[in-house]
């Protein structure tokens, strides 16, 4: 709109420009015009004037020459005008003398006219003689009469009375600078502002317009327009020089449009037409008018669209807002099912803990470590899904710590090795010995990162190898901080390049047809390369489809000890040695512990799950029962459920707060709830609770809580609680070689445990191991493989460590379907088994 | 209790200029009030000889403002002087035009005057008391025919910047004079004082020693009527003023033969050189004074390097200089203008405190006022206290007398005569 408006007003001012220069020639026109209806009238004076001389000259050519009061007689008795006079100038005589047609008007007697106190015969030399010429002098004062005047002139020839001989005089036919001034009355009519002026060469006035200041025009000019001594020379001369138009300041610093050209008649005369600029502008009304029905138009048209965009605006903000609630839906979709999934997965993988804790059944075992991978991998994909949740609304954040860089490998080579040695994948390790032993960066996305990135190679390679390298590199312009540069290189399936755009794409899953079978979500890489963003780095994918694919990020992290890692194996064993320490099981029979749940089973869980601890825990069902104990018992820690019926945790915890008179003053409450979505870790902290701990609650996890919150003085570590175990345990297994006790005590928890296991597996192996000769009898080398690495699995639980890795190695040979090699090994198998069956034997009459 | 008489001193003079601040109030001229329609539709022609009138066509348009539609042109008349009289009685007269105080008395003027309007008229309701009464010239009949526009004075032209530089103070009496050009001498001035030899009112020797032969002339008007009478006699009157003068050319003050040389007329050459920049003290009368912002511009010296500069006094008595104020022209009415009546109406508008000192302040002349501005370049006036103060007309001398003391300094300034021979030829000494 603002466009066409002003392409209106400049087509208006074009227009009006157009139109004031046409009123400008127009007024050229007129000057012209002026011009010539002066020129008419000089040279019908001169005309007369010459009538005079010719009549006087003559009578001189004819040799009877007039004297001077002769020829004025004549004079006097032709010229018709009162107003005109004849003057008869003796120019050489001293003041200029001669005889006026006329009588002075202050003395009827006196005809004597003098000139020598007034200058106009300076030029009449070079004007004089020429043909058809004007020869005018410029306005003066009539001195018979002060009448300001200008004087026709030509030379004659009379007798000097006195010295009888022919003298030269000059007759001058005066006329009022009235009668000039009449002739441009005409104007008046079509400019009324208009003024004429005639000045001569030099710029002096010889008729004067009434707004022309100063007795010179060049003076007016300079005294009223700024201009530099060249630019008023240029002005002179211009003006001097021809015919044209240019404008001006006048005295009021209004600009005027002033015309000029040389006098038609007199060329040394310049005719000056003066006007206002303002009187030669175009009117604008009907432009205005025009401009102002187009704007009310447009204004119109504003409202108009103003009216359909708001309805529009209006559906678009209910769409909005039907998005948004949409959003919301979707939010609390998300959190009602994280917390209505992870609630029966407490329980589910709570109560599996236990099973594989308590259970003696190695089937059972197999099923339940099932369960545990099913659940982790369901939660797994929970998490995805929260992640994503939490980075989609913003709400995702990195928070940096310290933390040691041996452990973060550890943690992320022992999660992948066992997967890829299940798959028969070669898992190479390439880690820089330079790498600092402690780095600041949130050490839990790093490992989120790296494990996605290693689960998907695993996931994605069939056979061959994953290499995993972490290398190190000083940053640049940053001393404090190294550049760590992590790859994943894959012998597996690879990706089309086409296809490698879609690998950040959430939900996107490529290859679907061909990956089927392989469990996902689609978020794992979009995460991924999100995480990588916010911490400044982006996943770089090298991949040649069928041969393998590389994925590699470079990482800043601040580095807190430069001591570098050195050779990562005895990191590895440093690692494992520290990390036994804080996995190690504690017992803390004085401290006390209230948890607090609305659901049953997930007391008995978080019981459970503690029961070995020897903790004194008292349970509450509700926020109220909490309170009661709350006022009433000391606890070391207070884990509290959030969503409660009645009144939820957050409620509960508040009056808690309230209560002055309780031996919980200083007591940490831990907020334990199967919300995990974005946000609420944040909430909860807010809300006053001390920490926050997720359900399906990680056993581990609970246990390294407690071992922060719990006061030290009343917290045993249970490393000597495992010597003590196996002090317990029969002389006869010391005798075994093929037991390694201290991990079947690892791995079965204590020494009763350890010992029912033992008992178990002597009970059951002849019969297991007929049932591998029945099945390999029958060449049923599936069933041999099963049964096989069930033999595995129960050799390893017990610690008959190289028993299972010899089982493992006929496994593998069934898996691979070869023959040969198991009809060489399983007899040694077998028959190592039955012996170490019957070695356990004694241990029943031990127990009985 | 030294204090006290500063302090009463201070409030005296705190009061006083609070009741005069009072009294201008009291006494100041009401805006002017139109008396015919301001519709009315008119034209009127000023007469004068000046070649042109910037100020007064300022006048005419600040007289528009009143009168819309009044049409006020200005004039230049050749040979003026000649032709006025003439012009008067024509077929197109001017309505108003300029006179010169020395016409009044002169028997060739008497036909002007008999076609004067009487501006003493009551009926014409012209106030000229803001004039001063020593400037107003009035006809044997007492009548006011004619009311001066502009005065003039004789005196220097100083340029302020050269004192500042040199660290002088503009001399206040003729002792201080002659130290001053003493110094300037030394610093390198080679005629501290210039000014051009002219047998005129304009010439430096005018300009020096007429004032004090006026202040002599006022002090001893018993004998005006002989110096009027051009008796041998009294010529004696002129002797102080032609000692001092004498004087004043033997000094270092002044290089005559550097001023013959370089100032070639009393006007244009006398404004050009001064702005040259190296005079320091320049002779010179208020009609030179009117044309020197036109010619600021034209001085490629000047423009090169302006410098301020004032017009004081001569400072040639020993108490100081003398402040004479002349009339530079004069303003009367045809009373035989066909817009006679709004001729006198434009002359109601023009004599005003107001007009006349906006006037003056763009011609750069002296207003007639009995309180001229003291801002700008006639500021140094002011300073001149009211015995050393006082017009051509309280002098009585008449225009012979005038023209033999003019005679009498040119000679004995050019060194043609003594004092004594002057003195002694007083009426008969040779006039140009």
């Amino acid at each position: 709109m603002g466009f066409i408006l002003f392409f209106i007003i400049r087509y208006a001012n074009a227009r009006a420009e157009e139109s004031s220069k046409n009123k400008i020639v127009t007024f050229e026109k007129m000057t012209m015009t002026t011009n010539r209806i002066i020129a008419n009238y000089l040279e019908d004076e001169q005309h007369l004037c010459d009538i005079w001389v010719t009549y006087i000259n003559s009578s001189a050519k004819d040799g009877a020459p007039m004297t001077a009061q002769d020829a004025v007689s004549f004079i006097r008795k032709s010229k018709i005008s009162q107003e005109t006079e004849g003057h008869l100038i003796f120019p050489d005589s001293p003041d200029r003398a001669g005889i006026s047609t006329t009588a002075k008007v202050s003395d009827p007697d006196d005809y004597t006219v003098s000139y020598g106190n007034i200058d106009i015969f300076d030029n009449i030399e070079s004007v004089s003689g020429q043909d058809n010429a004007v020869n005018l002098t410029r306005a003066y004062t009539n001195p018979m009469n002060g009448v300001q005047s200008i004087a026709f002139y030509d030379h004659v020839t009379v007798l000097d009375e006195k010295s009888n001989e022919r003298k030269d005089a000059l007759l001058m036919r005066v006329v009022p600078l009235s009668r000039l001034e009449q002739k441009l009355v005409f104007l008046k009519g079509e400019y009324e502002n208009a003024e004429i002026s005639l000045v001569d060469s030099e710029g002096n006035y010889v008729v004067h317009g009434k707004s022309f200041k100063n007795s010179n025009f060049f003076e007016y000019y300079k005294s009223y327009n700024t201009a530099t001594a060249k630019e008023y020379e240029q002005v002179a001369e211009e003006v001097s020089g021809g015919t044209g138009t240019m404008t001006i300041r006048n005295y009021k610093g209004e600009d005027c449009i002033l015309s000029y050209t040389p006098l038609e008649t007199v060329t040394s005369w310049i005719l000056l037409a003066y006007i206002p600029a303002g009187d030669l502008a175009a009117s604008r009304s009907v432009d205005w008018l025009l401009l102002g029905i187009a704007c009310l138009g447009f204004i119109l048209l504003l409202i108009f669209n103003s009216t359909v965009m708001m309805i529009y605006n209006r559906k678009l903000s209910d769409a909005a807002q039907q998005a948004n609630q949409a959003n919301e839906a979707k939010s609390s979709f998300l959190s009602t099912m994280s917390h209505d999934i992870r609630t029966p997965m407490n329980a589910i993988l709570g109560l599996n803990e236990m099973v594989l804790r308590d259970s003696r059944d190695e089937s059972i075992r197999v099923y339940s470590e099932s369960i545990r991978a099913a659940g982790n991998t369901l939660l797994g994909i929970i998490n995805d899904i929260l992640d994503f949740s939490k980075i989609e609304a913003g709400k995702m954040e990195i928070i940096n710590a310290d933390y040691s860089i041996v452990s973060l490998l550890n943690d992320l080579i022992n999660m992948v090795n066992k997967k890829a040695e299940d798959k028969g994948l070669v898992f190479i390790t390439d880690i820089d010995g330079n790498i600092p032993t402690t780095l600041n960066g949130d050490e839990i996305r790093i490992k989120q990162v790296i494990i996605n990135i290693l689960s998907n190679a695993v996931k994605y390679t069939p056979k061959g190898s994953i290499t995993f390298s972490v290398h190190a590199r000083m940053a640049e312009e940053r001393p404090d901080s190294v550049m760590l540069r992590v790859s994943v290189a894959d012998t597996g399936t690879g990706i089309k390049p086409e296809d490698i755009d879609r690998l950040f794409v959430a939900f996107e899953r490529i290859d679907e047809k061909k990956n089927r079978n392989i469990e996902g979500t689609g978020l794992g890489m979009a995460i991924t390369q999100r995480f990588l963003g916010m911490m400044g780095s982006r996943l770089e994918v090298e991949s040649e489809y069928g041969k393998g694919s590389v994925f590699s990020f470079e990482l800043e992290q601040r580095v807190v000890n430069r001591e570098p890692i050195g050779d990562f194996e005895e990191a590895f064993r440093r690692s494992i040695s520290e990390r036994k320490t804080y996995r190690e099981m504690f017992t803390a029979p004085q401290a006390s512990v209230l948890v607090v749940d609305d659901t049953p089973l997930n007391l008995m869980v978080f019981v459970s799950l503690l029961k070995k601890t020897g903790l004194r825990i008292d349970t509450a069902g509700s926020g109220d029962e909490c309170i009661s104990l709350f006022g009433r018992n000391h606890y070391d820690v207070i884990f509290l459920d959030h969503m409660m019926p009645d009144k939820d945790g957050i409620e509960t915890l508040e009056e808690m707060k309230t209560i002055k008179d309780t031996p919980n003053k200083e007591t940490p409450v831990i907020c334990l709830t199967a919300n995990a979505i974005s946000g609420m870790r944040e909430m909860y902290i807010n809300a006053g609770f001390d920490d926050y701990l997720t359900k399906p609650i990680d056993p581990e996890g609970l246990e390294t809580m407690l071992l922060q919150y719990l006061p030290e003085d009343k917290v045993t570590y249970s490393s000597g609680q495992d010597d003590a175990g196996s002090s317990e345990l029969p002389e006869l297994l010391n005798e075994l070689e093929e037991l390694d006790i201290d991990s079947g005590l690892t791995y079965c928890g204590d020494a009763e445990d350890y010992i029912m296991a033992l008992e178990m597996y002597s009970d059951s192996a002849d019969n297991k191991a007929e049932e591998i000769e029945t099945y390999w009898a029958a060449r049923d080398i599936k069933n041999t493989t099963v049964k096989v690495h069930a033999l595995k699995s129960a050799s390893r639980a017990i610690g008959a460590l190289k028993l299972g890795e010899y089982a493992a190695e006929l496994e593998q040979a069934g898996k691979n379907g070869d023959e040969e090699i198991l009809d060489i090994k399983l007899k040694e198998l077998l028959s190592r088994y039955r012996k170490l069956g019957r070695d356990l034997e004694p241990l029943k009459k031990l127990t009985l | 209790m030294k204090k006290t008489p500063g302090i009463l001193l201070s409030l005296s003079m705190a009061v006083v200029l609070l009741l005069q601040g009072c009294g201008s109030v009291k006494s100041a001229e009401e805006d002017f009030v139109p008396k015919y329609d301001k519709d009315t539709e008119f034209s009127l022609t000023v007469a004068g000889s000046y070649g042109n009138f910037e100020s007064l066509e300022a006048e005419f348009e600040r007289f528009y403002e009143y009168y819309p539609n009044a049409n006020l042109q200005y004039v230049t008349m050749d040979d003026y002087n000649n032709v006025i009289s003439s012009a008067l009685l024509n077929s197109e007269p001017p309505d108003i035009f300029t006179t010169n105080s020395w016409m009044i008395g002169d028997e060739a003027y008497n036909d002007l005057f008999d076609s004067c309007e009487v501006l003493s008229d009551p009926s014409l309701d012209i106030d000229y008391s803001c004039i001063k009464e020593s400037l107003i010239r009035t006809d044997d009949s007492d009548r006011v025919l004619m009311l001066p526009i502009f005065t003039t004075s004789y005196g220097m032209l100083v340029n302020m910047d050269i004192f500042e530089k040199e660290g002088l103070k503009v001399p206040a009496d003729y002792g201080e004079l002659l130290t001053v050009c003493g110094k300037l001498k030394s610093a390198g001035y080679d005629s501290p004082m210039m000014g051009v030899d002219r047998f005129s009112g304009s010439g430096l020797y005018n300009c020096f020693a007429y004032p004090m032969f006026a202040n002599d002339v006022i002090k001893n008007s018993d004998r005006i009527d002989a110096l009027n009478a051009l008796e041998p006699s009294s010529g004696e009157l002129m002797r102080p003023a032609l000692e001092r003068l004498d004087e004043f050319v033997n000094s270092d003050c002044i290089d005559l033969e550097k001023c013959r040389e370089e100032i070639t007329d009393e006007y244009d050459s006398v404004i050009m050189r001064f702005f040259e920049g190296d005079v320091p003290m320049m002779f010179a009368t208020g009609d030179v004074v009117s044309g020197t912002a036109k010619r600021e511009s034209r001085s490629d010296a000047f423009v090169a390097h302006p410098f301020q500069y004032r017009f004081y006094a001569a400072p040639a008595g020993d108490d100081g200089g003398y402040f004479i104020n002349s009339i530079s022209i004069c303003f009367s009415v045809n009373q035989h203008s066909r817009n006679i009546d709004m001729a006198n109406e434009f002359m109601r508008f023009l004599i005003s405190r107001k007009e006349l000192g906006n006037m003056a302040g763009l011609k750069r002349l002296i207003a007639p006022l009995d309180d001229f501005s003291s801002d700008g370049i006639y500021s140094g006036l002011a300073e001149i206290p009211e015995e050393r103060s006082f017009s051509d007309k309280e002098t009585g001398l008449l225009d012979p007398a005038v023209r033999q003391f003019r005679a009498a300094i040119y000679e004995v300034g050019n060194g043609n005569m003594t004092v004594d021979e002057a003195v002694a030829a007083y009426g008969k000494i040779p006039e140009e």
